[in-house]
Order: C-alpha cells, then sequence, then structure tokens
C-alpha cells in the first residue's frame, strides 16, 4: 500500500511509540531538549531527529531562546487523528445508547403495567 | 424524567491486548443482565441501523454457545460467535469472542455489571490473544498501525485544550 512518508502524514507521526512517548512527555508543557531527553530513555539525537518529524507534521512547534530549543505541543494538526477517534467512539456509543433507550422503554412499560 | 446518558460510553485501551468500555445506566442490575444476555432483548437493540439482525441466538451457561449474524443495508453478511467459559448472572459473563470479518483474531470478551444507588455500571471488555489482534480495534482506513496510547494521549490532549 502506498503510505505517505513520515513528514507528511501526522498518522505516521505518531506510528511510532518512541514519537508518541515524547508527545506524552509535552503534554505536561513546554520542554527543552535535555529535558526532554531527561524523561525519555533515548540518546539525544534520536530525539532530536524525532523531534524533527514531529515538527514538520506540525505537531509540535519550536521556540529558540539563546542556545537553547524548547518545543511544546501544536494540538492542530491532531484534529485528523481525533476525527478518527469520534468516529470509533461514536460507534460504540451508538450501540450503547440504544440499550440505554431499550432500557427506558421496558421500564416505562413496567411502570404502565403496574399503575 | 431522568435526562439521557447519550454518547457517556468511556472507552479506554489499558495495555497493548485490551480494549475498555464504561457505560453507567439507570435501571436495575438485573434488567440490565437480561437486556445484555437474552436473545428476545439482544434482538432489539443490536443491530445499528440499516444493518438488521438476522440471527440471534444465545446459550447461556458455561460451555454454551453465542452467535449473532447482521446484514447491512448493502447485504454485506458479518457474525459474532463464541463459548461461554463463565456464567455469573446477574454480575458477570466471560465468552470468548470471534469475529467472521477478522478470522485470525482470538479474543476474550467480559462483560461486568455493577449495581450502587439505582445505577447499573457495565464494564465491557475484549482482551486479544496479541497485540495484532487489538490493533485491529484501533486501525484506521484498514491500517494495521500500533496506535497504542495515542487515543488517551489525543483525549487528554484535547480536553487539556477545551
Amino acid at each position: 500500500m502506498a503510505r505517505a512518508s513520515t513528514t507528511t502524514d501526522v498518522f505516521n507521526a505518531v506510528g511510532d511509540a518512541h514519537r508518541r512517548a515524547i508527545l506524552d512527555v509535552l503534554l505536561t508543557g513546554e520542554k527543552s531538549v535535555g529535558a526532554i531527553v531527561g524523561q525519555v530513555s533515548m540518546p539525544q539525537p534520536h530525539v532530536s531527529r524525532h523531534l524533527r518529524v514531529l515538527s514538520e507534521v506540525g505537531l509540535v512547534e519550536r521556540r529558540t531562546e539563546g542556545r537553547h530549543r524548547f518545543y511544546r505541543l501544536a494540538p492542530d494538526q491532531l484534529r485528523p487523528l481525533h476525527d478518527w477517534v469520534a468516529k470509533y467512539e461514536r460507534a460504540i456509543n451508538d450501540r450503547l445508547d440504544r440499550i440505554e433507550d431499550y432500557l427506558t422503554e421496558l421500564q416505562r412499560q413496567g411502570e404502565d403495567s403496574d399503575t | 424524567m431522568t435526562p439521557d446518558r447519550h454518547g457517556s460510553a468511556i472507552i479506554t485501551f489499558p495495555n497493548e491486548l485490551e480494549v475498555v468500555i464504561t457505560r453507567e445506566f439507570d435501571a436495575p442490575i438485573a434488567l440490565v443482565f437480561d437486556v445484555l444476555t437474552k436473545p428476545e432483548h439482544v434482538s432489539r437493540w443490536g443491530a445499528t441501523p440499516p444493518d438488521r439482525m438476522t440471527e440471534c441466538s444465545i446459550d447461556l451457561r458455561v460451555g454454551g454457545t453465542y452467535h449473532s449474524s447482521f446484514v447491512t443495508g448493502d447485504g454485506t453478511v458479518f457474525s459474532f460467535h463464541g463459548t461461554y467459559l463463565e456464567v455469573e448472572p446477574p454480575v458477570r459473563t466471560v465468552e470468548t469472542w470471534h469475529f467472521n470479518c477478522w478470522p485470525d483474531v482470538e479474543a476474550v470478551e467480559t462483560m461486568e455489571l455493577q449495581e450502587r444507588d439505582g445505577v447499573t455500571t457495565f464494564t465491557w471488555s475484549l482482551t486479544f490473544n496479541d497485540q495484532a489482534g487489538r490493533d485491529h480495534m484501533t486501525g484506521f482506513d484498514g491500517q494495521q498501525e500500533s496506535l497504542d496510547e495515542m487515543e488517551n494521549i489525543l483525549r487528554t490532549l484535547l480536553t487539556a485544550r477545551d
């Protein structure tokens, strides 16, 4: 199957466990590269390479202060992923909502026959 | 009248093999259990329109089997079947889970109910034999990506933002 490269496809960019680990670390806020390296068990060059991929698909934003680089999450690009998750969630919710409606109907019938 | 709880299911991926869904119902546990396990009830809510449920058999005892079949609006047939491993009315059933569209996937389904103050909590989990099986649930557009905890990350992100 033809696949977009990791640098253009947000789905592929998060398909990598290391990059998800980095996103996880950034959940708590902006971090320097050094701080990210400290929290994931990966050598700095690897972290930098993953950050570059995440930055190119727009999942993270970079800020430079003197000699230090800081990264933070840029959630707008997560929208296509969120849309997919929402679709999956909706299918499950539809099913459970039908059970609820049916339970409500049964209980209403029960009350009617009691009176 | 109690407002409905539509859309309130909580879906989690606690590890690489499991999908766990929890949902509350404003109904007594015995009724919820019957609605989930008796064919005359399941056949009333089982299909998502325009799909139709064409078969629903449930032999609710250890070693008994269940089988449900559906036909979609365009005529595609899909079905689920399995064998009960544990049956403890009205709190718990454990059964093997097979889906005809994923013939290589083996999973065990657990349905648990707990009632508190008139509200019954339904915990519904699927535990797959291997991660490839679980990833069928998290795959998108037929691609079998390993998404692991991505859904949780996403939800946290979007919630943090709202």
